[in-house]
């Protein structure tokens, strides 16, 4: 467990039961997910049932109780995004990843997500990898996008 | 004296203590209202929709649920109206296609008349998600062993990471509460489960009783009965009785049984 780094931020919020999201967003940026260990140290120390945090953390999408990848990508599946094919650019990720929509590779490398209209639907179909947003995609174009965050 | 205002409910004036609900008001008269969400004990936390009725009069003509809406001076409620038993049906039609093996939830329907659903998961889950069982371990018990999690479709109650509970003390008031049996306790000699449709939640020993020797609770249950009733008045739960041999000696007025209430009585609850 990495209690320093939960120290920290729970340090730059006031102990208010109020700042359980901001709290977790912290925990999420910083270990890519909430890890239970540390969702149950945080819980003792702002006196916030386990159960009430345990429910915000499966509420939100933001929110990942699994280890993510290093690289997040989220693929549009807005309507026109949907209209213009996205279903063919997830399937293409899919078999290139050779894993679901949802999961994380194996080598913690990738994972894969979609999510509602990102508000590019002039880009459409789009694809968000980590904060690059990647516009008229094809089915082609997914090797050489992913080609660029492999190491 | 507490303030008290003037309604009408389905044409009959009503007087009501104010800060009451509309539920709680016609329920005191002897209207009824359908109802799985509501308990008497519990804060209304309005899931069920069930109590929905046509409000007007002091606020603006609407359909709203009656268990959360608070009286108010001049307020005119009508519960069984053509268009609130249309809702109805449909509320109900939903709950069957969810949970059509609950006898509470087919009695229900069956009284409005509903008999099928279009709505059938093909699924069967007892559990109306009404919220009483979280409600109860929060607010009343207080050990916070119950939550709802996910979105929608996919929403359910149950424990922390989804294990057995560490924080449930096997009182049972959830499956106590349940309007549809979907938590069930079980006690197998001196052993109790607690379980949902498909999670076991708690396993526990049950403590024997002192005098008749039969198991009958939790140890963690009795240590927050010792911690909530008795040590605030300086008394301390020393030796465990059921509450048959509790009354059983309270009743009988033999003076040798009197003699072993009062030494009960005092191992009960010996002071600090």
């Amino acid at each position: 467990m990495d209690l320093k780094a939960v120290n920290e931020i729970l340090s730059q919020f006031p102990e208010e039961r109020g700042n359980l999201i901001g709290i977790l967003h912290e925990v999420q940026n910083y270990f890519s997910y909430l890890p239970e260990a540390e969702l149950r140290y945080i819980s003792k120390k702002i006196d916030i049932p386990i159960t009430q945090i345990y429910s915000v953390a499966n509420f939100y999408n933001r929110f990942s109780l699994a280890p993510k990848g290093n690289n997040q990508i989220c693929v549009c599946m807005g309507t026109a995004c949907h209209v213009k094919g996205s279903e063919k650019i997830m399937n293409e990720l899919q078999e290139k990843l050779q894993i679901q929509k949802g999961e994380t590779t194996e080598d913690l490398l990738f994972s894969l997500d979609e999510v509602r209209c990102i508000g590019a639907c002039g880009l459409a179909p789009a694809v968000v990898v980590n904060e690059d947003t990647h516009g008229l995609v094809k089915p082609k174009m997914v090797g050489k996008i992913l080609s660029k965050y492999k190491p | 004296m507490a303030k008290m205002v003037n309604l009408i409910i389905n044409g009959k004036k009503i007087k009501a203590t104010a800060g009451s609900t509309v539920l709680e008001a016609a329920q005191k008269e002897g209207i009824y209202i359908p109802t799985l969400c509501h308990h008497n004990a519990l804060d209304p936390e309005g899931t069920c929709r069930l109590c929905i009725a046509e409000f007007s009069g002091s606020i603006r003509d609407s359909v709203r649920i009656s268990c959360i809406q608070e009286v108010k001076e001049g307020l005119i409620v009508e519960t069984e109206t053509k268009r609130i038993n249309k809702s109805r049906r449909l509320i109900l039609e939903l709950f069957l296609g969810r949970a059509p093996e609950a006898t509470a939830v087919i009695n229900l329907a069956a009284k409005y008349g509903v008999t099928k659903s279009r709505f059938m998961t093909g699924e069967s889950n007892d559990c109306i998600l009404c919220g009483r069982c979280v409600r109860v371990c929060r607010d009343k018990i207080g050990v916070h062993a119950l939550c709802f999690i996910n979105r929608g479709p996919a929403r359910k109650i149950t424990t922390d990471f989804e294990r057995l509970s560490e924080y449930c003390i096997g009182c049972g008031a959830c499956a106590h509460v349940c309007p549809t049996g979907a938590i069930k306790v079980e006690d197998k000699g001196d052993q109790r489960k607690i379980f949902t449709w498909e999670q076991v939640t708690a396993r526990f020993t049950l403590e024997r009783c002192e005098h008749c020797h039969k198991p009958f609770a939790p140890k963690r249950y009795l240590e927050l009965i010792n911690k909530k009733a008795y040590n605030p008045k300086g008394l301390e739960l020393v030796d465990y009785i059921c509450p048959e041999c509790f009354k059983k000696h309270d009743r009988v007025s033999d003076k040798r049984r009197e003699g072993a209430l009062r030494k009960a009585v005092n191992k009960w609850s010996v002071p600090r």
